[in-house]
C-alpha cells in the first residue's frame, strides 16, 4: 500500500508527491494472462496521471476540473485508496471518506439495517459504533419502516439515500466527492449539500470533482486543473477557472474550425453559415403542479418572432427579462440569468443572491423577478440567454433553461466590438 | 515471498472485518430461505447420508482386500466430504474477486479479503461437518493418538484451498476462461483421486497422475486416520507440503505482478 497514514506537518491532511498511475493496456485478455504468468511485458502504457504533487490543508475545499479523460476520476480513486498508484506517494492523516458511486456493495436480499452494519464495517465503523449512529442515519435517510425490508424492494432513490447517510455518518478528515451531488430528489440533494457544508464548516477538507464551474466557484476556495494527467494549474479558484475556461473555449473553437474545415470542400458553403440557433432549443417543461421547483416562464420584452432560422430581433434598446418560477414549499428561491454570444464567449451572469436581491412572490405562490438592462450595453450581434433557479442558499440548482433563447440585438452605431464598458472622456 | 507476507499482514490488519465478511457470506448462501443457516450444512450432509444409505445399507457393497476398509459407503464418505469442501472453497474463492469488482472499485479494501472470505466461509460450513464425520467413525478404532493428525490435515486443507483459491482468483481476473477450465477440472478431479476407488485399484504406471491432484494426499491422510486408525503415511505429509510450497511460490509471483492493476481488471 502506498497510501500511508503518517504524521504530517502543521495542519496538512493530505500530501501527494509525484503521484503517477499507469494503466497497462494489453491487446487482449490472453496477452494479459501470458504477461501475468511469464512476467514478459507486452502492454502499451497509458499514464492517466503523472507527476502530480500537491498538498491539502485542514478545512480547504478543492475543486478538481479538467476535460474528460484528464485523470480526474483516477486521481480521486487513488486518493480514496481504491486504486493503487504506480509510482509516487500519498500521505494522509485521519479518516478519508469517498462518495464515488453510492449504493455499491448492498446485498439485495438483506434488510437495509443488515446492509447498514455490513457497509459500516467495510468503511471502518464497528457494530458498537454503528448502534450509536443508527438512529441518526435512519432519520437522515428517511426510510422509516423500510429499514427492515430487503434492499431489493427499495427504489433507487432510497438506496442512494441510505448509502449517502451511511458514508457521511462519521465526519471524515478528508471527504472526496465525485459528482455525487446530482443524486436523489431536490429535497434530498439539498440535505446532502447542507451536510457537506456542515462538514466543511467544522474543518473537514473536501476534494470535489465536478463539471459544473458554478458549484466549484461557490463551494471551493482552491481549484486543481488536470490536463492530460498533469497538474496544469493549482491555486485560487477564480484564476484557475478562468484559465480553464479559456482553454475550453479555445478547444471548442478548434473543434468547430476542424468541423467547418471538413464541411467546406464537401458543401462549398462559407464557414460562417449554420448559426447555432437552428439547433432545436431544449423544450422547457412547464409542469404545472408536479410539486418540484422549476422555472415556469422566461419572457423577453419587445422581442420579435424569429424569422426562418434567424433569431428574433430585440426591438428596444433595453433588455427586460421576466422570469417566473415555482419554488419549493415556503422557501424563497433565487434566480440566475446568463447572456452569451450565440457563438462565442460568455458576457455576464447574474443571480439574485449574488446581487442581494430577491424574487417577489406572486398571489398564486410562484416567484417572479424582472431583470432590466437599461440601454443594453452590447454591440450588434446574436446572443443567447439562459435562466437558472436556485434554492435559498444559492447552492442547489433546481432547474435550468440553458441557452434556451437566441436573440438578435442591433446597436444603432456601426462600431465594432462586443460590450460598451462604463467610461468617460476628458 | 515478500509479496505474500504483505498480503498476510493486510489480512491480519483487517481480521475483524474478515470475520464479519465471512459470517455474512455464510448468511448470504441461505438468505431468503425458511430453514436458514441449516441449508449450507444440510446439503453436504444429505449427500453423504445418501452415499451411506445406498452403498452400505441398501446394497451392502464391499471393497476388495487391498482397500483401507470394506464398506463402500464408509470409504466413499471419508473422501467425498473433504473433496466437496475443497471444490466449494476453490470454486467460490476463484470467482470471489470478479464478483467483488463493484465493491473493490468503490471501497479501499485489500483484494485478498475476498478469496479468503469465500474459503473461510466454506471451512466454517465443512469444518464442523468433517469433525462430525470423524466422530461417527470413532467407534471403529476408539480414541487413538492418530486422531490428533486431523488437526494438521484440516489446517493443511484450509491453507491449500486459500493459496489455490487466491491464485485462481487472480488468474480468473486476468482471463475469465480460467474459471471455465477449472470448473471442468473440479468436476473430473474426483476420478483422479483415491475417493471413489482405493489407490490400490489404480494401475501402477498411472498412479503418479493421482498425485497431480492436490487433494490426493489429504484424502489418503483422512483415510489413514478415520478408516485404519493409523497416523498418516509419510508420503501424505510430503505431498501436502510440496503442494503448499509450490502454490505459495506461484501465488507470490502472481501477487507481485498484479498488485497495482488487479482492481482495474475486475
Amino acid at each position: 500500500m502506498n497510501a500511508k497514514h503518517v504524521e504530517l506537518p502543521d495542519d496538512l491532511v493530505l500530501r501527494v508527491r509525484n503521484l503517477g498511475k499507469e494503466y497497462k493496456l494489453y491487446p487482449s485478455p490472453r496477452a494479459r494472462f501470458k504477461a501475468l504468468l511469464t512476467g514478459v511485458a507486452t502492454h502499451r502504457s497509458h499514464w492517466a496521471l503523472r507527476d502530480v504533487s500537491f498538498e491539502l490543508r485542514r478545512g480547504q475545499c478543492i475543486g478538481v476540473i479538467g476535460d474528460n479523460g484528464a485523470g480526474k476520476s483516477s486521481l480521486l480513486k487513488l486518493l480514496a485508496g481504491t486504486l493503487q498508484p504506480s509510482c509516487g506517494q500519498i500521505e494522509r492523516v485521519g479518516r478519508v471518506t469517498a462518495i464515488l458511486e453510492l449504493g455499491a456493495g448492498f446485498h439485495p436480499d438483506f434488510s437495509g439495517r443488515d446492509n447498514l452494519y455490513f457497509g459500516g464495517s467495510l468503511i471502518g465503523i464497528s457494530p458498537e459504533r454503528m448502534r450509536e449512529l443508527e438512529p441518526e442515519i435512519a432519520a437522515f435517510a428517511e426510510l422509516g419502516e423500510a429499514l427492515e425490508r430487503p434492499v431489493k424492494t427499495y427504489s433507487s432513490g432510497m438506496a442512494v439515500r441510505l448509502a449517502f447517510a451511511l458514508v457521511t455518518a462519521v465526519q471524515p478528515d478528508v471527504l472526496i466527492i465525485d459528482e455525487a451531488l446530482a443524486v436523489g430528489d431536490q429535497h434530498f440533494q439539498k440535505k446532502c449539500i447542507e451536510r457537506i457544508m456542515a462538514f466543511r464548516n467544522s474543518g473537514c477538507t473536501i476534494l470535489f470533482c465536478s463539471h459544473s464551474p458554478y458549484h466549484i466557484r461557490h463551494l471551493c476556495d482552491a481549484a486543481l486543473w488536470l490536463r492530460g494527467g498533469h497538474v496544469a494549474q493549482f491555486g485560487a479558484t477564480e484564476p484557475v477557472l478562468a484559465a480553464y475556461d479559456a482553454h475550453t473555449r479555445e478547444r471548442q473553437e478548434r473543434e468547430q474550425r476542424a468541423l467547418c474545415g471538413e464541411m467546406l470542400p464537401a458543401e462549398g458553403e462559407p464557414a460562417e453559415s449554420a448559426p447555432a440557433a437552428d439547433e432545436v432549443p431544449p423544450a422547457p417543461v412547464a409542469a404545472v403542479d408536479s410539486g418540484t421547483a422549476c422555472i415556469l416562464s422566461v419572457d423577453v420584452k419587445d422581442l420579435a418572432e424569429p424569422v426562418g432560422d434567424q433569431p428574433g430581433l430585440l426591438q428596444s434598446q433595453d433588455l427586460v427579462v421576466t422570469i417566473t418560477a415555482r419554488g419549493r414549499g415556503n422557501e424563497r428561491p433565487h434566480i440566475g440569468f446568463m447572456i452569451e454570444q450565440s457563438k462565442g464567449v460568455g458576457i455576464t451572469s447574474l443571480a439574485t443572491h449574488e446581487d442581494g436581491a430577491a424574487p417577489r412572490q406572486l398571489p398564486d405562490g410562484s416567484w417572479q423577478t424582472v431583470l432590466t438592462f437599461p440601454e443594453l450595453p452590447l454591440h450588434s450581434g446574436d446572443y443567447v440567454i439562459s435562466a437558472f433557479l436556485f434554492d435559498e442558499t444559492g447552492l442547489a440548482v433546481y432547474d435550468e433553461w440553458f441557452q434556451f433563447l437566441h436573440l438578435r440585438f442591433i446597436f444603432p452605431k456601426p462600431l465594432p466590438g462586443l460590450v460598451r464598458l462604463p467610461h468617460h472622456w476628458s | 515471498m515478500y509479496s505474500l507476507f504483505g498480503e498476510c499482514h493486510a489480512l491480519w490488519q483487517a481480521r475483524s472485518l474478515l470475520w464479519v465478511m465471512t459470517r455474512r457470506e455464510v448468511a448470504a448462501r441461505h438468505a431468503g430461505t425458511a430453514a436458514g443457516v441449516l441449508w449450507p450444512y444440510l446439503q453436504p450432509l444429505l449427500t453423504v447420508a445418501a452415499y451411506y444409505l445406498v452403498f452400505d445399507v441398501v446394497f451392502s457393497m464391499r471393497l476388495g482386500d487391498n482397500a483401507p476398509t470394506h464398506a463402500v459407503g464408509a470409504f466413499l464418505v471419508v473422501g467425498a466430504l473433504p473433496w466437496m469442501a475443497f471444490c466449494d472453497a476453490t470454486a467460490r474463492g476463484m470467482n470471489s474477486l470478479v464478483e467483488a469488482g463493484g465493491i473493490l472499485q468503490k471501497n479501499p479494501l485489500p483484494p485478498v479479503l475476498f478469496p479468503m472470505r469465500a474459503v473461510l466461509a466454506s471451512s466454517v460450513i465443512f469444518g464442523p461437518l468433517l469433525l462430525l464425520v470423524a466422530l461417527a467413525y470413532l467407534p471403529q478404532h476408539g480414541l487413538t493418538w492418530s486422531l490428533v493428525a486431523l488437526i494438521p490435515l484440516l489446517l493443511g486443507q484450509l491453507l491449500l484451498c486459500a493459496l489455490l483459491a487466491y491464485a485462481l482468483a487472480i488468474l480468473t481476473a486476468a482471463l475469465r476462461d480460467v474459471g471455465q477450465l477449472v470448473t471442468f477440472f473440479l468436476s473430473v478431479g474426483i476420478y483422479l483421486s483415491p475417493i471413489l476407488f482405493p489407490l490400490a485399484l489404480f494401475p501402477e504406471r498411472w498412479r503418479w497422475v493421482l498425485w497431480a491432484n492436490p487433494m490426493t494426499a489429504l484424502v489418503l491422510g483422512y483415510q489413514n486416520v478415520l478408516l485404519q486408525g493409523l497416523w498418516p503415511q509419510m508420503a501424505v505429509w510430503a505431498a501436502l507440503g510440496l503442494w503448499i510450497l509450490v502454490l505459495a511460490v506461484l501465488l507470490n509471483g502472481l501477487v507481485r505482478r498484479s498488485r497495482d492493476q488487479l482492481v482495474d481488471w475486475l
